[in-house]
């Protein structure tokens, strides 16, 4: 018969009805924003990334360069976000090389739909692109299926509910660059405090009409970790000895050569 | 020729120093040996005509027809080498074909020209192919009806489409000839092969660009120019195929179809007898006149 | 995010599958779309609310997209399906503009949709509106349902919400109405569309097409869809 077979699908949902759960899903949590104000666009993610229920690194970067005025924000598949964001930076410039000109928002987008619908939305990258161009500022949504949003604020992930909730009570028109960084961090502050997926640090992106792009890593650090009240570190002599030998270096060339190390003694400690 | 021997003529993609290409006006050459063949562009339609020498007597009369129908609409008489000409019609049936399933309707004239026209430029340009050897005439007439889609289920609103503008003329008669060099034009009157110069001096007769000629009147034109045009081989016999394509309330019905045997046979004697009264003018213009009322009762 | 429901989507045979679903996190139309004929043109309307599973991911979409200058579809379904073949299209009647040196017709542009949804017809899910306006057929109305026919109708409704007002345009429908009634038309009907139905919602938008080109409305739930209407 020509066509799909669909008999492994029906075999699931018999199973699914019988109440034989679904495989696990893993969890790709993630809070990234992005807001147009008068003069240039802002996007912001938190840091956490998560393999499963552990935080696999506490402090990654979430905002990819794709050109010197157009960033991403990225979430779902870290790897998938990472080098789908990695070829289309490439491509852009290529562009931009060939046709002589700056690229455009509007470009980075088609091409990234495009690529992302050709693959079905097995490459699970769901971005926030966003950026400044000769037409004017830009700022879309790009979902792993290849659909696109143009929005004036916008958040993806697993705490876009939590962060568009801040954006929903506090976003106004005409918001200038301070305005408009401290709602994406605070946007993002919520998905970090009220989303599982989310946590850590707030990085963000500032992109201008006519300054240099500033990307300012670890913006606001809310969970900073504090100082220790006590340690584990002995004090020396804590441990009774019977009897001392000291070999001096002396004595050991005999029987092997020592190299010495930098100055610095503290190089060797390990800490605790 | 004084270039000859020079080798610029031995291959397609090779300019002569003078910007000349040899092989397509090779190809001309063989084109200029074809029988006659002549379109000519109606208020009401397309007529299609050419004059086939007949080159053995074993030949079927009526068979071997030199005018292929494209599409519905579309047909194409070529001067020059006729499996050329065969290869070229197939083309333009792909083309065709091609666009109804993209388009799921007919293809304009001039969308077919043009594309058959970038085909055959394209045989011009690699050293492995032959320019060919044929000018073609492509008739057809785009239909003046609004057409459904194909496949469409359902006609829109019984009120009609709403916010047209009415009167505004849509479709009509085309006519297109396209030679060896893939250059193409829009004629209302076009003739190629062993006599064009006499035919051509026929057409130019007609004042066809003021849109009077009428799709019988063509009819009758063109047979008798065919005969004209084959006043200087007299010695070698003929046949006269013709076809042609109507309006949608014409004889036709806007498809491309050949012109019925009574009228060929009495567009032919009237053909014979212009011919014949050549010197008495007024008796053969008498009986075009008389032939051509009682074509329309 | 909802894929495969709670309960399972058999049937009560417990064989028969509703595999007209989307996949697993993709982005909804969970849509009210219409268009309409009247006595100068076309008229397009739809709501503006995109959903994955339950969350609304934009609640001001423009689901009426040109893909020439008065020929623009209506968009139901898979998004990103629908986006994409709306871009292909776009694409292909911007290119037969160029070698035919002549806008494309309606008709051109409803044969291309019903082409890329019969022939994709088991990847897509998309639910089609055609509508464009020409001089020389006047205002047109072309629906590509999911299995990818075609149909010309006077007026055509569309996605999730149109279930629910088969009944009311059925009675409200007239032939050969003024743009003011259309626009009234199109503009209740979908009000009624969003009311019913949890996947539609939003802004009411419209484009009205007709010899003066196209014009955009835009009416608002702040104000039970009133205004403010024409927005250019």
């Amino acid at each position: 018969m020509a066509g799909f077979d669909f008999s492994n699908y029906n075999r699931n949902a018999a199973l699914h009805a019988k109440g034989v759960p679904l495989p696990k899903a893993t969890s790709t949590g993630t809070t990234i924003v992005g807001c147009i104000y008068d003069n240039g666009v802002v996007i912001a993610a938190d840091t956490r990334a998560t393999s499963g229920p552990i935080v696999a690194d506490k402090n990654c970067e979430k905002l990819h360069y794709i050109a010197p005025k157009i960033w991403c924000a990225g979430a779902g598949t870290a790897a998938d976000t990472e080098f789908t964001t990695a070829l289309i930076s490439s491509n852009v410039e290529l562009h931009s090389l060939s046709t002589g000109r700056p690229p455009r928002v509007i470009t980075c987008m088609t091409m990234l739909k495009q690529h992302l619908f050709r693959y079905q939305g097995h490459i699970g990258a769901y971005l926030v692109v966003a950026g400044v161009d000769p037409t004017g500022v830009g700022l879309f949504t790009v979902h792993a299926h290849g659909s696109t949003d143009k929005l004036p604020y916008v958040t993806m992930g697993s705490g876009s509910l939590a962060a568009m909730s801040v954006f929903e009570s506090m976003w106004k028109p005409q918001l200038n660059r301070d305005e408009a960084v401290a709602l994406c961090a605070e946007a993002i502050k919520a998905g970090i405090f009220n989303d599982l997926g989310s946590g850590s640090n707030v990085d963000v992106c500032v992109i201008q009409k006519d300054k240099p792009t500033e990307l300012l890593r670890n913006y606001i650090k809310p969970n900073e970790r504090g100082q220790k009240e006590r340690n584990y570190r002995f004090p020396r002599g804590t441990t009774a000895y019977l009897n001392q030998k000291i070999i001096s270096k002396e004595d050991m060339r005999k029987y092997v050569s020592v190299e010495e190390a930098s100055g610095d003694p503290n190089l060797m400690e390990v800490d605790i | 020729m004084t270039s000859i021997g020079t080798g610029y003529d031995l291959s397609n993609s090779v300019f002569s120093p003078d910007g000349r290409n040899f092989q397509v006006e090779y190809a001309v050459k063989a084109v200029e040996n074809g029988g006659t063949a002549v379109g000519i562009r109606c208020k009401d339609g397309v007529v299609l005509a050419v004059e086939k020498i007949i080159s053995s007597k074993l030949l079927k009369p009526g068979a071997n027809k030199r005018i292929a129908t494209v599409d519905r609409h579309i047909g194409i008489v070529s001067a020059g080498l006729i499996p050329d000409g065969r290869h070229f019609v197939s083309r333009a049936r792909d083309e065709a074909s091609s666009w109804r399933n993209v388009y799921k309707g007919p293809i304009p004239v001039s969308a077919l020209s043009n594309r058959l026209g970038s085909y055959v430029q394209a045989y011009t340009l690699y050293s492995s192919v032959r320019p060919f050897g044929v000018s073609a005439i492509i008739g057809g007439w785009d239909s003046e009806a609004e057409l459904a889609v194909d496949g469409q289920v359902g006609n829109g609103p019984n009120a009609g489409s709403g916010g047209k503008v009415e009167g505004a003329k849509a479709g009509g008669p085309g006519l297109y000839m396209i030679e060896p060099s893939g250059l193409y034009w829009g004629y209302y009157g076009a003739a190629t092969g062993k006599g064009r110069q006499a035919a051509k001096a026929e057409l130019e007769k007609l004042d066809l660009s003021a849109g009077n000629l009428s799709l019988l009147d063509g009819v009758k034109e063109a047979a008798r120019i065919i005969y004209v045009a084959h006043e200087d081989s007299k010695d070698k016999d003929f046949e006269l195929e013709m076809t042609w394509i109507s309006t949608l309330d014409g004889p036709t019905h806007g498809r491309h179809e050949a012109v019925p045997r009574e009228l060929l046979e009495e567009a032919e004697r009237a053909a014979k007898a212009a011919l014949e009264g050549d010197d008495e003018e007024d008796d053969a213009t008498k009986g075009d006149a008389v032939d051509s009322e009682r074509m329309q009762e | 995010m909802v894929g495969h429901g709670m309960t399972g989507m058999l049937g009560e045979d417990g064989i028969h599958v509703d595999m007209n679903h989307l996949k697993k996190g993709e982005v909804n139309l969970g849509t009210s779309i219409m268009a309409i004929n009247f006595k100068d043109g076309v008229i397009l309307g739809a709501d503006s609310r995109t959903t994955t599973g339950a969350y609304i991911a934009n609640r001001v979409t423009d689901k009426l997209t040109q893909v020439h200058d008065t020929i623009w579809c209506c968009r139901s379904g898979s998004a990103a399906d629908t986006q994409a073949v709306a871009d292909i299209v776009s694409y292909h009647l911007n290119m037969y503009s160029i070698t035919n040196n002549e806008a494309p017709s309606t008709q051109v542009a409803a044969a291309l949709f019903q082409e890329l949804c019969y022939e994709n017809k088991d990847m897509l899910s998309a639910g089609i509106i055609i509508a464009g306006y020409d001089p020389r057929h006047g205002g047109q109305v072309y629906s590509i349902p999911l299995g990818g026919s075609l149909h010309k109708q006077p007026y055509s409704i569309g996605g999730s919400g149109s279930t629910y007002i088969y009944g009311y345009c059925d009675a409200n429908w007239k032939e050969n109405m003024t743009e003011e009634e259309g626009i009234q038309f199109v503009r209740s009907s979908l009000q009624e569309a969003i009311k019913w139905d949890g996947s539609s919602g939003g802004v009411i938008r419209m484009v009205v097409l007709t010899a003066k080109g196209a014009q955009r409305h835009l009416y608002l739930p702040d104000t039970g869809y009133t205004g403010p209407g024409l927005t250019n």
